[in-house]
């Protein structure tokens, strides 16, 4: 071997080895994204706020809240859990982590990636709750609202980060502080060995300074088990079950045992109890020495993530635009710039509850007709094949017949119903109406010209008389061709395949209220009987009382049957805002009630209007509710629900 | 002449090899040549100040519970045989104040915390309740253990998260602290003995509304004094800067 050519093969050699030490670095697989399985099951670690009891009545020690979190607190009593609605409800989101049984979290693979697409937390009182890893939006804000919120997840490191919305209002402690369904939970899910650290962010600036931030910490165990907790859905309501309209509440001011618990933890000063942003920071410790007033005291508090009346406001954009919900069954939800229109789409045509107003009457219209295409007539593959695919008429070519296949056009609008007179949802009738058709009267079978031509309009005989005798009256194509007067109407045929029901609701918005019931398809149109957006409004010139927007509520829950756990199943459209279920419906009902009683009380002292409103007794609803602006302000709430009650009396 | 280039090859083989494994950093593991300095490989920067917010547990943090309160405590029998016999009138005449600053417990008392590099090693963090200092060393830093302290002897050390290549590094802190002095657990006297073993894990996050946060796990693990290995997650809020910063002597009561 020459010189050379050993400097060659020794040189080689090198290159080779070097090339070795550099593969295990260079070779080693992409770490996955997914740094520490989190699935399995968790034992709570009881170490931080024992939850293992009942929290005393009004200890608000941690949580920052505002007046109206408190007020809201105090009037709430445990029992509203004796409600037909919320008897069956899981805990809130807020408390689960809190709640006694342990976790379980469970992981949906996608097939091919085996990458984590839905990781699945289940508490013992509550209902699965899947955490989205795959990128997908949060539905819009008019999207139903549930227990568990909605929830996507994101990987930071070694930290789950998982944001929910969506949420209804309950608690944030078991049986105590309240909060709002505005808020949003972020969490931070990190495994330390067998250790799961757990942060919750809870941001509700209706009934918070700042967000609340708390951490709960789990242990990793196999051998536990997270049993689900059944509702036997028995009777248990304060007042004995007889009256299951009842709604169980303080009067503010009226719950005196909040300090009770103090007897027994008499080192916790009473002053401290109340909650509130400040008495969270550590210089709060000044306050109390008597070293610092509290007024004077200065903390680096910090801000929601969002604006809340926006949020609220969210639920029914006035945006010019018409957005539409799938619903379920042959029900859809059209919300027209921040108003709510109900339409049954199916075989029969379309029956829609409220038109909207006059001014988005067209958007509606081309936003329909594109719907009922879509639902109706859209092309699907063909399914029809060999032998199995005879042609109706004789052998023809099925298959190809099949394929080639023009979608028979969408019957029209064949119905609209009213569910008030109010501008915003008869606005839309004379061109809706009138764009469709319902055959009426003429013999064999001939639609006579007029009004035969248009669809039918159902609505209380009361509507018609609104609408005929405003000044000027509405226009004879929108007024009702079909009316009734009974509490209870049926639609002479099923629409779409279903009964469709007229419930009155007397004497709540104004003297011509209705609620729809679409039997079939398990949906309500609530028509302004029920909001999330607003107080309702309450028209007494038109017959209209506090009393009878409670009866409307109360005739809903009547109806309505929740899927689960309080939860889902017949489903409600309100006026305005977001598509909701019963428990909505009740949280909105309890509101009333709270608020009339409150008022009847004031009344019943005869307390003046001016001194009414002065006590303000809707404060702990107002950052939700209320409004200072617009066309119906709280003050009119109050003045119309002081009015109706004072005039009943 | 070839032999000559044979080597240059090989000199820019193995430089580049260096330099792509230098780059490529974190892993979690020992990497080949000399660790860089804690404070270089940092995936999270803790240092500034921060608030503890008492949003749980506050009967038992913001003041002092009664005697004989232990509640979400894991005293055993001889915990709380020595924690019945607490006497803060004791310690006040011994002028044994601190013995609730330990770090077992200081990180659960209402404090704001400022916490900086002591050197590129040693990550320091001074508490103004109590006026108390941790000093958390990274990799060979820590010193031998001398006497039993207040505050231990602290290991520190990155926890690195897994993570795709090319993704801005992740991870934690954590720390075992020895060598302890015996303390309270909770200012009415319940008791941790000086076997004591505290193990952290400090994370960091970023809330929606911008702030962030720092929660610090602790597991305090003593086997004269607790049944079991006591656990929770403390929150602290980080600040623009030292306002509100009000180092005060430990107290008894």
């Amino acid at each position: 071997m020459d010189k050379a050519l050993r400097h060659r093969i020794i040189g080689l050699a090198f290159l080779f080895a070097v090339m070795l030490l550099s593969i295990p670095s260079f070779a080693q697989p992409a770490r996955p994204a997914v740094p520490t399985d989190i699935i399995g099951e968790w034992r709570l670690e009881n170490n931080e706020d024992d939850t293992t009891a009942q929290p005393p009545l009004g200890d608000y020690t941690g949580i920052p809240f505002n007046d109206a979190g408190r007020m809201r607190s105090d009037t709430t009593p445990e029992s509203i859990w004796g409600t037909p609605e919320y008897q069956c409800r899981p805990h809130s989101a807020p408390h689960q982590w809190r709640g006694l049984g342990g976790a379980r979290i469970l992981k949906e693979q996608d097939p091919l990636t085996r990458e984590a697409s839905v990781y699945h937390i289940q508490f013992m009182r509550s209902l699965d709750r899947p955490i989205f890893m795959d990128g997908r939006p949060h539905p819009p804000a008019w999207a139903p609202h549930t227990w568990t919120g909605f929830s996507t997840g994101q990987w930071i490191g070694n930290t789950l980060k998982i944001t929910t919305t969506h949420l209804k209002d309950g608690y944030l402690k078991r049986g105590g502080p309240q909060t709002s369904d505005m808020y949003s939970m972020t969490e931070y899910l990190t495994r330390h060995g067998d250790i799961l650290s757990i942060v919750t962010v809870i941001d509700d600036p209706i009934y918070m300074e700042e967000p609340y931030v708390h951490s709960t910490t789990y242990a990793y165990d196999p051998t536990s088990v997270v049993n689900t907790e059944t509702c036997n859905a028995s009777a248990f309501a304060e007042n004995g079950g007889t009256n299951r309209h009842w709604v169980p509440h303080f009067l503010p001011g009226q719950n005196k045992a909040w300090t009770e618990w103090l007897k027994n933890e008499p080192w916790v000063p009473e002053v401290a109890v109340r909650g509130g942003a400040k008495t969270i920071y550590p210089e709060y410790r000044s306050t109390l020495t008597g070293g610092l007033n509290l007024a004077a005291l200065n903390v680096p508090m910090s801000k929601s993530a969002f604006a809340p009346n926006q949020r609220v406001a969210s639920q029914s954009p006035k945006d010019g635009q018409v957005h539409v919900m799938p619903v379920q069954g042959n029900i859809y939800m059209l919300v027209a710039d921040g108003v709510n229109i109900t339409a049954s789409i199916g075989p029969d045509g379309v029956m829609l509850v409220n038109t909207g107003t006059a001014e988005m009457s067209q958007k509606v219209l081309t936003t329909l007709n594109e719907l009922v295409n879509n639902v109706m007539a859209s092309p699907t593959p063909n399914r029809c094949f060999g032998t199995r695919c005879p042609g109706t008429w004789g052998w023809s070519s099925p298959y190809v017949n099949a394929v080639i296949n023009s979608p028979a056009t969408p019957k029209p609008i064949r119905y609209i119903a009213n569910t008030s007179g109010m501008a915003e949802h008869i606005g839309g009738n004379e061109k809706l109406a009138s764009s469709g058709f319902f055959p009426r009267g003429g013999g064999f079978g001939t639609a006579v010209a007029n009004p035969g031509r248009a669809a039918s309009v159902v609505a209380h005989e009361n509507v018609l008389v609104r609408m005929s005798t405003a000044k000027p009256p509405a226009p004879a194509a929108a007024m009702p061709t079909d009316t009734f007067f009974d509490e209870l109407h049926k639609m002479p045929n099923f629409v779409n395949g279903e009964a469709v029901i007229f419930y009155s609701a007397p004497a709540a918005n104004t003297d011509g209220d209705s609620l729809v019931f679409f039997r079939g398809s398990e949906v309500i149109a609530a028509g302004n009987v029920f909001s999330t957006v607003s107080y309702p409004v309450i028209e007494l010139d038109k017959g209209g009382s506090i009393q009878g927007v409670i009866g409307g509520l109360n005739k809903i829950l009547d109806i309505a049957v929740a899927e689960y756990r309080s939860q889902g199943g017949t489903l409600v459209i309100p006026g305005h805002g977001r598509l909701s279920d019963t428990a909505d419906v009740a949280s909105y009902r309890n509101m009333m009630v709270m608020i009339h009683d409150r008022i009847k009380d004031m009344v019943d002292k005869n307390m003046t209007l001016a001194q009414v409103k002065a006590a303000r007794p809707t404060m702990d609803f107002d950052g939700r509710y209320g409004s200072t602006t617009g066309s119906w302000t709280t003050d009119m709430f109050i003045e119309a629900a002081y009015r109706s009650i004072k005039e009943k009396k | 002449m070839r032999s000559r280039t044979l080597l240059l090859v090989f000199a820019a083989t193995l430089f580049a090899t260096t330099i792509a494994t230098a780059q490529r950093g974190g892993g979690g593991g020992a990497g080949r040549g000399a660790a860089p300095a804690a404070r270089q490989s940092a995936p999270i920067d803790l240092t500034g100040y921060w608030v503890s917010m008492i949003t749980e547990d506050w009967k038992l943090r913001m003041v002092t519970p009664g005697k004989g309160v232990y509640d979400a405590l894991v005293l055993n029998p001889a915990g709380r045989k020595a924690a019945d016999s607490w006497d803060p009138a004791t310690d006040e005449k011994s002028g044994d104040l601190c013995k609730a600053y330990g770090a077992p417990a200081l990180m659960r008392l209402p404090t704001r915390l400022r916490i900086t590099w002591e050197n590129d090693n040693t990550l320091r963090i001074d508490a103004d309740t109590g006026t108390q200092t941790r000093l958390f060393y990274f990799g060979a830093s820590a010193p031998p253990a001398g006497e039993p302290a207040l505050q231990g002897r602290s290991v520190a050390q990155w926890e690195l998260a897994a993570g795709q290549r090319g993704q801005p590094a992740a991870g934690n802190l954590k720390v075992t602290t020895t060598n302890l002095k015996a303390g309270y657990i909770r200012k009415n006297g319940a008791p941790y003995s000086d076997k004591t073993t505290v193990t952290e894990y400090v994370d960091l996050h970023a809330l929606p509304n911008g702030d962030q946060y720092i929660s610090i796990t602790t597991r305090v693990e003593d086997p004269v004094y607790f049944s079991r290995t006591m656990t929770n997650t403390t929150d602290f809020k980080k600040l623009p800067n030292a306002t509100g910063w009000n180092p005060t002597p430990c107290s008894v009561r």
